[in-house]
C-alpha cells in the first residue's frame, strides 16, 4: 500500500474488524485511507463489506477492534451525529428522505433552528442548484417525485451540508444517465475545491471513469488497491470475483426463432400511468429488451401486461387467447413478472425464503390444492437454492437477511416454480454484484433458449444489447424504435430514448 | 423447477425441514410464547396469595371455568380480530356491533324462535363487516377511521332502534332456548380429547408416510398411536372432564377452526403474505382486497354471535351492551404477540393473551383488591408486553439485518446445518415459532 503522509488524509480506517453477533466476519483487518480533494471508489461483491465499512465510517456501527483517524487524530463516533459534526455526510443505498416534505424541507433537514424552513433556505437551494446545474422544484413534495429524482434529493441532501467527506453508496443505481452525468460532473467539480468522496457502486465504468483511487474488498479483506489509472476492468472484475470473468457473449441472435410461434401479442396498450398505443410480439426463444430513459414507462409496460395496472386499455393475447387484466389470469395464462424493487414488490422480507419461494405456485404444492405440503415446499426451495446457487445458510432464512444479488435469486426462484411460459423482468440486474449478475444473465438466456419468451427492462444499455434478441425504445410512453440488438449500439439507442429520432 | 441448469458455488442448505418436536420446541420458547408462561406466572400468583390470605382457591376447577366463561365475548372475537390485524387491517366496531346484534336478536326471538334470532344477528355482523370493508378496501378510507365511524353509527343506531330502553325477551319458551344456548353446561372428558388428538396425529404421520416413498421411519407413527392408546384407556378408567358453558366450547372450537385455516391451508399462507408484504402478494396472484373484505365480514359475524350469546345469557340487554369490547379483544391480540402491522400473529396465543385479561380481573374479585387497581394494572402490562415484542424485532433486527453481510453459508459452515436440522440460526427458528 503506498505510503501517503498523515496530513493528507481526510479519513483513515486501521485495521478496522467487526464481527456481527451471529458470527459473521464481515470486516477483517481493513486497512485504508481517504485523500482530501480525491474520489475513492470501493467496489466489492454484494457481501464484501462495503456497506459495513461504509457505516462505522459515518458513525452507524461501531468496530468491534481498530482505529478511525480523521484528519490524522483517532475518534470514537458513536452515533452518526457525531460524524456528521465532524464533517462526513452520508448518501445510503436506499433514499432516506421524507415522504410527505418538500423537496427543499428534505434538503434542509439537518439544519439546526427552530424554524421549519430558514428564511435563507430557498436561496441557499438555488445556490446548490446552481453548483450542480441540476434542477428541481423546490416545493414539490417526496412522495410526488419518481425514483431518480428523490435520488437526485438524495445527494442534493447530502451536498447541502458542505461536508468534507461524502460517502455515497451506490449514489447512480437508479438514475438515468443525463442526471448521472450531473452527479458526476458535480463530484468532479466539488473534490477540485478539496471535498473528498468515497464512492461505493457495482457500476465499475462509472468507478473507473470517475474515481482517482480504487480499494477492491472481497470477503470483509481489501484486496487490491491503487490509483484507478492503474486499473482496467478485468483486473476489476477479477478481484472482485476472484475469478476470471468471461465478458457477456454475444446473444443468441443466430437462433431462428423468426419462425417459432408468437406467444405474446399486445395490441393498442395504453394505461393512465402513462402508456400510449403500445403493439408488440414476441415470439418463443426471443429475448425482447425494453429500452428508454427514467420514467418512459418500461415498468408500466411489463405491469399493463402483467394485468397489475387494471387500469390498462388494449388486449394482451397469450397464444391468441385474450388475457384480463389481472395478475391472476395473467399467471394462469403462463406470465410471470419479475418485479424491480425486490423487497416491496417481490418478496416478504420478514418472512422465510421457503414461504416466499412457494408463495406464487401453493395449490400445486398443496395437498388437494389446499393443504401445503411443507416436504415438497421445501424441496422445491432446495432445489432452487442448489440450481440458482443462493447463498444460504438454510430455506428458513429471512429473506431480510440476504444480499441483494442473493435475495434477488430467490425472486426468480419464486417465478421460475410457477412453470410461466412468458417472463417479463423488471431490472434484473439491479444492485446486485457482478458475480450474481452473469448467474442472473445465465438464467434468462437459459430461459430463452428452452422456449420461453422474455421481456427485459434495463437502464444499463449494455447488458440490455448483451441479453436481447430485440430491443424496442420506449420515449414518454410509447415504442419509438425497434432494432435488432445486432444492428444497433449503444450510442444510437441512447439518442432514440432521449427522444432523437433517425439516429 | 422448469429450468434446470446448474450455476456456479451452489450450496448445500438442509435437505428436510424441522422436524415436528424441533418446531414445537422453538414455539415454546419464552420468547414466543411469552404470553403462556406469564399466564403461568400470574396462575401461580394468585393461587398462592389467596391460599395465603385464606381465600377460595384460585386453581378450582369452578373458578377456572369462570374464568373462561367470562373470557367468551372477547375470546370469541379475538381469533377473527388475529385475522383483521394480520391481514394489515383493524377494526374498531365488534363492540358496537355486537351490542346491535344483541339488541336485534332479543327483538325477534319472542316472535320467530331462536334460529331467526341467530340467523339476523350474525347476518347483521355480517352486513357491517361488509360495508367496512368494501369502504374500506374499494374506496380505499383508513381502516381506523372507517371503523370508528362504524362503532359509532352502529351504537347510535341500536339506540335508534330501542329509544335508549332495555330490551327483553318475555316468552318462556324463547327464554328456554336462549338459556340452552348459552348457560348450559356441557361436560366433556379431556382425557378422551386428548386421545383422539394423539391418534388422530398418529393417522396423520402414517398417511405422510405412504405418500412419501414409504421409506420413511415409522417409529414416531407407533409412538403416537401406543401413546393415543393409553391415553384412551386412561379416559375411561380415570376420566378428567371439565364442566364448561357451550360458549366456552365455542370459543375453544372457533379458535381452533381459525388456527388450522391459518396454519395449515393455502388460504391461511396467503393471509400472512397479505398482511406481510400487500403489493408482493398482490404481484403474486393473491386477490388482496379480497382476502381483506373477507376477514372484515368475518370478525363482523363473529360480533354477531357474540352479541347474540350476550342477549341469551341475560335475556334482557341494555342498549350500550358490549360497548368498549373491540379494546378487550385488540388488547388480548396484541398480548398474544400479533402484530398491529400485519403479517404475524397467532390466533392461539390472542386467544390466551385475552384469558390472561381476564385471569387479571377474576384474582382481583378473589383477591378482594377492588377494580379500581385492575385497569391500572392491565393497562400497563400491555404496554409491557407490547414494548417486549418490539425490542425482540429490534434486536432480532441489528443482529441479523447488517446489510452487506456475506453469507453464512461456507465450506465450514456447512458441516453446522446438515442431519436432523440442527439449528440453523436462532432467528429464523423465532420467526417460524409465530405462526
Amino acid at each position: 500500500m503506498p505510503v501517503t503522509t498523515q496530513a493528507q488524509r481526510v479519513l483513515e480506517f486501521d485495521n478496522i474488524t467487526k464481527v456481527y453477533p451471529n458470527g459473521t466476519r464481515a470486516l477483517d483487518g481493513v486497512s485504508f485511507g481517504i485523500r482530501t480533494g480525491s474520489v475513492h471508489g470501493l467496489v466489492g461483491a454484494n457481501g464484501a463489506g462495503k456497506s459495513t465499512l461504509i457505516k462505522i465510517g459515518v458513525g452507524a456501527l461501531s468496530a468491534d477492534s481498530g482505529l478511525i483517524k480523521w484528519r490524522g487524530h483517532p475518534v470514537r463516533w458513536g452515533r452518526p451525529n457525531d460524524a456528521t459534526r465532524a464533517g462526513v455526510a452520508a448518501m445510503h443505498q436506499t433514499v432516506p428522505l421524507v415522504p410527505a416534505l418538500t423537496v427543499i424541507e428534505n434538503v434542509m433537514l439537518a439544519a439546526t433552528g427552530w424554524r421549519r424552513l430558514p428564511a435563507t433556505a430557498h436561496r441557499d437551494f438555488e445556490q446548490l442548484q446552481a453548483r450542480m446545474d441540476y434542477y428541481v422544484d423546490p416545493d414539490a413534495h417526496v412522495s410526488d417525485l419518481p425514483v431518480g429524482q428523490r435520488q437526485m434529493v438524495a445527494i442534493l441532501q447530502a451536498l447541502a451540508s458542505g461536508a468534507d467527506l461524502v460517502v455515497m453508496d451506490e449514489p447512480t443505481a437508479s438514475l438515468a444517465r443525463t442526471e448521472r452525468e450531473v452527479v458526476f460532473r458535480t463530484i468532479r467539480q466539488l473534490a477540485a475545491n478539496g471535498t473528498a468522496f468515497l464512492y461505493v457502486s457495482h457500476f465499475l465504468d462509472e468507478v473507473l471513469d470517475l474515481t482517482d483511487e480504487l480499494t477492491v474488498m472481497r470477503d470483509g479483506k481489501i484486496v487490491d488497491y491503487g490509483p484507478t489509472s492503474s486499473f482496467r476492468e478485468s483486473r476489476l472484475a477479477q478481484g472482485i470475483a476472484g475469478r476470471v470473468l468471461t465478458g457477456a457473449a454475444p446473444s443468441a441472435v443466430e437462433r431462428a426463432h423468426e419462425t417459432s410461434e408468437v406467444l405474446l401479442n399486445v395490441a393498442n396498450l395504453s394505461s393512465p400511468r402513462g402508456l400510449t398505443g403500445i403493439n408488440l410480439s414476441v415470439r418463443r426463444g426471443e429475448i425482447v429488451g425494453l429500452a428508454g430513459l427514467l420514467g418512459s414507462g418500461r415498468s408500466e409496460l411489463l405491469h399493463a401486461i402483467f394485468g397489475s395496472d387494471a387500469a390498462r386499455s388494449g388486449t394482451v393475447e397469450v397464444a391468441g387467447r385474450p388475457v384480463p387484466p389481472s395478475p391472476r389470469a395473467a399467471m394462469r395464462a403462463g406470465i410471470a413478472l419479475v418485479p424491480e424493487e425486490r423487497l416491496l414488490q417481490g418478496l416478504i422480507a420478514e418472512s422465510e425464503i421457503w414461504r416466499n419461494v412457494t408463495l406464487a405456485h401453493l395449490p400445486a404444492l398443496s395437498f388437494a390444492r389446499i393443504f401445503p405440503s411443507r416436504a415438497k415446499e421445501w424441496s422445491s426451495t432446495v432445489n432452487a437454492i442448489h440450481s440458482l446457487g443462493i447463498k444460504v445458510s438454510s430455506p428458513d432464512s429471512l429473506v431480510s437477511e440476504l444480499s441483494g444479488g442473493n435475495a434477488q435469486k430467490v425472486l426468480f426462484a419464486k417465478w421460475l416454480l410457477t412453470q410461466a411460459e412468458i417472463y417479463l423482468f423488471d431490472e434484473p440486474c439491479h444492485g446486485i454484484d457482478v458475480g450474481a449478475k452473469e448467474d442472473v444473465v445465465a438464467l434468462i438466456r437459459s430461459l430463452a433458449e428452452s422456449g420461453k419468451a422474455v421481456i427485459i427492462a434495463d437502464s444499463e444499455l449494455r447488458e440490455l444489447l448483451a441479453l436481447s434478441t430485440r430491443i424496442l425504445v420506449l420515449h414518454r410512453g410509447r415504442i419509438v424504435a425497434e432494432r435488432n440488438s445486432r444492428e444497433t449500439s449503444e450510442h444510437e439507442l441512447l439518442l432514440l430514448s432521449s427522444g432523437i429520432q433517425g439516429a | 423447477m422448469s429450468v434446470d441448469i446448474q450455476l456456479s458455488r451452489a450450496t448445500s442448505p438442509r435437505l428436510h425441514p424441522q422436524s415436528m418436536r424441533r418446531r414445537l420446541l422453538s414455539a415454546a420458547r419464552p420468547g414466543n410464547a411469552g404470553i403462556v408462561y406469564a399466564l403461568a406466572i400470574l396462575v401461580a400468583v394468585f393461587t398462592i396469595s389467596s391460599a395465603a390470605k385464606g381465600g377460595s382457591n384460585y386453581l378450582s376447577a369452578v373458578n377456572i371455568g369462570n374464568v373462561l366463561d367470562q373470557s367468551t365475548s372477547a375470546g370469541i372475537l379475538v381469533p377473527f380480530m388475529t385475522v383483521v390485524l394480520i391481514s394489515g387491517r383493524f377494526d374498531l366496531s365488534v363492540g358496537s356491533v355486537g351490542g346491535f346484534a344483541a339488541v336485534v336478536s332479543l327483538d325477534v326471538v319472542d316472535q320467530y324462535g331462536i334460529w331467526a334470532a341467530a340467523v339476523l344477528a350474525v347476518g347483521c355482523g355480517l352486513g357491517f363487516g361488509l360495508i367496512n370493508g368494501v369502504i374500506v378496501e374499494y374506496l380505499k378510507v383508513n381502516p381506523f377511521v372507517v371503523t370508528l365511524g362504524t362503532m359509532t353509527a352502529v351504537s347510535g343506531l341500536t339506540l335508534v332502534v330501542t329509544g335508549g330502553n332495555s330490551v327483553m325477551a318475555t316468552q318462556p319458551g324463547a327464554i328456554a332456548q336462549m338459556n340452552a344456548l348459552s348457560s348450559a353446561f356441557l361436560t366433556a372428558n379431556l382425557t378422551l380429547i386428548l386421545a383422539i388428538v394423539v391418534l388422530a396425529y398418529a393417522l396423520l404421520l402414517a398417511f405422510r408416510r405412504t405418500r412419501t416413498d414409504g421409506a420413511g421411519n415409522w417409529t414416531p407413527v407407533l409412538v403416537a398411536a401406543a401413546a393415543g392408546a393409553a391415553l384412551a384407556v386412561v379416559a375411561f378408567t380415570v376420566p378428567v372432564t371439565v364442566h364448561w358453558t357451550r360458549p366456552v366450547w365455542y370459543m375453544l372450537l372457533l379458535t381452533l377452526v381459525v388456527w388450522v385455516v391459518l396454519r395449515f391451508t393455502v388460504v391461511g399462507r396467503r393471509l400472512y403474505a397479505v398482511g406481510g408484504n400487500p403489493e408482493a402478494a398482490r404481484l403474486s396472484g393473491i386477490a388482496v382486497r379480497r382476502y381483506r373484505l373477507v376477514a372484515f365480514m368475518l370478525s363482523g359475524a363473529a360480533a354477531g354471535f357474540v352479541g347474540l350469546l350476550f342477549a341469551a345469557r341475560l335475556s334482557a340487554v341494555n342498549p350500550d351492551a358490549l360497548s368498549g369490547l373491540e379494546l378487550t379483544v385488540i388488547a388480548g391480540a396484541i398480548l398474544g404477540g400479533t402484530s398491529l402491522f400485519g403479517g404475524s400473529g397467532s390466533v392461539l396465543l390472542s386467544l390466551v393473551g385475552t384469558v390472561f385479561l381476564y385471569a387479571i380481573a377474576d384474582g382481583f374479585n378473589i383477591l378482594n383488591l377492588g377494580s379500581n387497581y385492575q385497569d391500572l394494572i392491565q393497562g400497563m402490562i400491555l404496554i409491557a408486553a407490547a414494548a417486549t415484542y418490539t425490542a425482540k424485532a429490534r434486536t432480532r433486527r441489528t443482529t441479523t439485518r447488517a446489510a452487506d453481510k456475506p453469507p453464512v453459508m461456507s465450506a465450514g459452515a456447512e458441516t453446522a446445518v446438515t442431519a436432523e436440522g440442527s439449528p440453523a440460526d436462532p432467528i429464523s427458528e423465532d420467526s417460524a415459532g409465530n405462526r
